[in-house]
């Protein structure tokens, strides 16, 4: 059986390692796709950031009733932002506010009529300050005030202080590892391995199963939809041979893809991973001992031979290729979601997600690459992929024995 | 030997919770020697590609038989596989692979040696006039290489019993007649041939005997000569349109 399961399987393989198309799509285009997408966004928020600091916006200011000799240390703190200063009277209020809306001017402080009373007599007075949040440069000049205005209130605040004989650290009543120590206790590479979880095993899954599609609708329903099927079918190889042929061809060109995307998902991680507080050389440097490659392998062999099993089923009943994808489309959001659900969990799964299908596989994934991998929680995901695996391939061979499906009559 | 025996085929749909049944095939028979070309005949949807279907394990017979020598298609699948060459003219080979490819896979589907796999691509290379186009990719090749190329395939194994659904469908007249001149010599070799067609001169020039089936009934059995003369008729296409036209009733005419 074996021997008929390797000659459909190399002929499969043949099929996509030859094809200089497919092994574009398959492996080159992630390779490079990857990285290149991710540094031309990273060059784009690059630029983009720049022109936003460098672009000079305009602050109006109504200084309220009374306040003309207390604006001092205001419009002297303004001055260290990159930004041209208008003062405005009240019925001009209505008309900046407008032109905030439409873009044209970027923030609106009103200070509250004879603010210099609260001020000398210590109370708490409130400053409105407008601006448009889907305008980035307005939302930039907002969020450089907010810094401008919180230094001043502090050194107003100390400037009290001090003029009643108080040390400043009256407004400190403790601090947090100022002095320097190693304080985080985690393993050594387990904090680059918990960045690296939270993504990789969403990525992994939707690889593995993109790239199964990729091949995997073709392999039967393109074969029905050709004919061929019937012709190989009268031939003297068992269905079991037929399935578990395809299936294995599936899995491995799922996994040459998924590995391909991985390596230019890594690649890429240079250029965007600054926004999860590690530099992308950290992430790159990662490494993992011979005992967790061992580990990753035991869980993503049977997961990937479970996402080959589910295109293969939808490919075995499908009229045709056209068809594959109009159905596969489905399961592959469901299996997105289950993706997207093990990015949200927390240090401990809840139990529907242990014993969950491709859940527990890429939790335990997570765990792998965090170092805290048991072999209780690897073996449950093995037998789970594999049981699954198992039940979906006897239900696409009982597919090839139902003349209705596979011929559609 | 082929012999197919009160073959019926009956098709259940079920659309709403109701059963609908389809009789594709009713009650054939008809036997077909080594030697000889036996041409089932027939309009689009008249049980020819079912019945094929059924004698090549495709599909279970509702009831009948069908026997290859001693075997039975019923119980005993394997030893049929082995004895038959399947083609369906809507095969499209994967245009990827060469020909001389596809020959060794399904070669090494039918459990052949690597030798014998030679020898019988040199032989059906050189019988079909292909070795011009062999190793190009199937994708390059004409509609008549294609066919050619699908022909050898299924006699890769050098089947006993060959079945051939529409095997000049949609061929140009030069490659159509090539195709009908090798089914001929193949036949003198001793091998037993199972055509179905609706196109009446490739069947008339092709075939030693004839079934005709309209909806699923075997309304006329025997050679061309039995059937003109029963049906007092120069044409054997006045004959067919004969049974296809409405309201044209016909029992079976056995010979």
């Amino acid at each position: 059986m074996f021997s008929d399961s390797i000659i459909i399987l190399k002929k499969e393989l043949r099929r996509i390692f030859t094809d200089r198309r497919m092994v574009a799509m398959l492996v080159l285009l992630p390779l490079l796709m990857l990285p290149v997408m991710y540094s031309v966004m990273a060059k784009m928020g690059a630029s983009r950031d720049s022109d936003i600091t460098s672009f000079r916006s305009t602050i109006c200011i109504y200084e309220g009733v009374g306040n003309e000799d207390f604006m001092g240390p205001f419009i002297e703190a303004f001055s260290t932002i990159n930004t041209d200063l208008e003062i405005i009277q009240s019925s001009e209020i209505d008309s900046v506010k407008l032109a905030i809306t439409e873009k044209e001017k970027e923030l609106l402080l009103v200070m509250p009529d004879h603010f210099h009373e609260s001020l000398a007599g210590c109370s708490t007075f409130d400053i409105a300050v407008y601006f448009n949040s889907t305008a980035d440069y307005s939302q930039h000049a907002y969020s450089r005030m907010s810094e401008v205005m919180d230094s001043l209130n502090g050194d107003i605040v100390r400037e009290r202080i001090l003029e009643r004989d108080l040390s400043e650290e009256i407004l400190t009543v403790f601090t947090i590892n100022e002095v320097p120590l190693q304080y985080d206790l985690a393993k050594e590479g387990s904090v680059i391995g918990k960045i690296i979880s939270i993504l990789l095993p969403f990525f992994i899954i939707i690889y593995l199963f993109v790239n199964s599609m990729k091949v995997g609708l073709d392999t039967v329903a393109g074969e029905k939809e050709r004919g061929t099927l019937a012709v190989i079918l009268v031939n003297q190889v068992s269905r079991l041979s037929i399935v578990i042929g395809k299936m294995i061809s599936v899995m491995i060109a799922a996994i040459v893809g998924a590995a391909s995307s991985v390596i230019g998902l890594i690649i890429g991680s240079r250029y965007f991973m600054g926004m999860f507080g590690s530099s992308g050389a950290a992430i790159s440097s990662y490494s993992m001992s011979s005992l967790h490659v061992l580990q990753f392998a035991i869980v993503l062999i049977p997961l990937a031979v479970l996402v080959a099993s589910m295109v293969l089923i939808v490919s075995t009943f499908a009229r045709n290729t056209k068809e594959g994808n109009g159905m596969i489309m489905p399961v592959y959001f469901v299996v997105m979601i289950m993706g997207m659900a093990t990015m949200q969990t927390g240090d401990v799964a809840p139990r529907w997600m242990l014993s969950t299908p491709i859940i527990n596989s890429l939790l335990v994934l997570k765990e792998i690459f965090m170092r805290s991998a048991s072999w209780n929680s690897i073996v449950t995901a093995f037998l789970s992929s594999i049981i699954f695996a198992a039940i979906l391939i006897y239900l696409t061979l009982r597919m090839f024995s139902s003349e209705k499906i596979l011929f559609r009559i | 030997m082929l012999r197919v025996e009160n073959l019926r085929k009956v098709y259940k749909n079920r659309k709403k919770n109701v059963t609908e049944t389809v009789e594709a095939v009713k009650d054939v028979s008809f036997e077909c020697s080594p030697g000889e070309i036996f041409g089932l005949l027939g309009p689009n949807g008249a049980g020819k590609t079912t019945t094929l279907r059924c004698i090549s394990t495709l599909i279970k017979p509702t009831s009948g038989n069908v026997y290859i020598d001693q075997h039975n298609v019923l119980d005993d699948e394997k030893a049929i596989r082995s004895r038959i060459g399947f083609l369906t003219s809507d095969m499209k080979l994967d245009g990827f692979f060469t020909p001389d490819y596809m020959m060794d896979y399904f070669g090494a589907l039918n459990k052949m040696s690597k030798k014998d796999i030679q020898l019988r691509k040199e032989y059906l290379f050189n019988e079909l006039q292909m070795t011009d186009f062999i190793q190009k990719k199937i994708d390059k090749l004409s509609t008549g290489m294609k066919q050619k190329t699908a022909i050898a395939i299924s006699l890769i194994h050098d089947p006993e019993v060959i079945i051939f659904d529409e095997p000049t469908n949609g061929l140009d007249v030069i490659t159509s007649k090539s195709v009908t001149d090798f089914l001929s010599k193949y036949a003198k070799e001793g091998k037993t041939i199972v055509i179905s067609t609706h196109i009446m001169h490739v069947a008339e020039k092709l075939c030693d005997r004839f079934g005709i089936l309209v909806e699923g009934e075997l309304k006329e059995l025997g050679s061309l000569k039995n059937i003109l003369e029963r049906n007092s008729s120069d044409d054997l296409e006045d004959v067919f349109f004969g049974y296809i036209l409405p309201g044209t009733e016909g029992e079976v005419n056995h010979v």
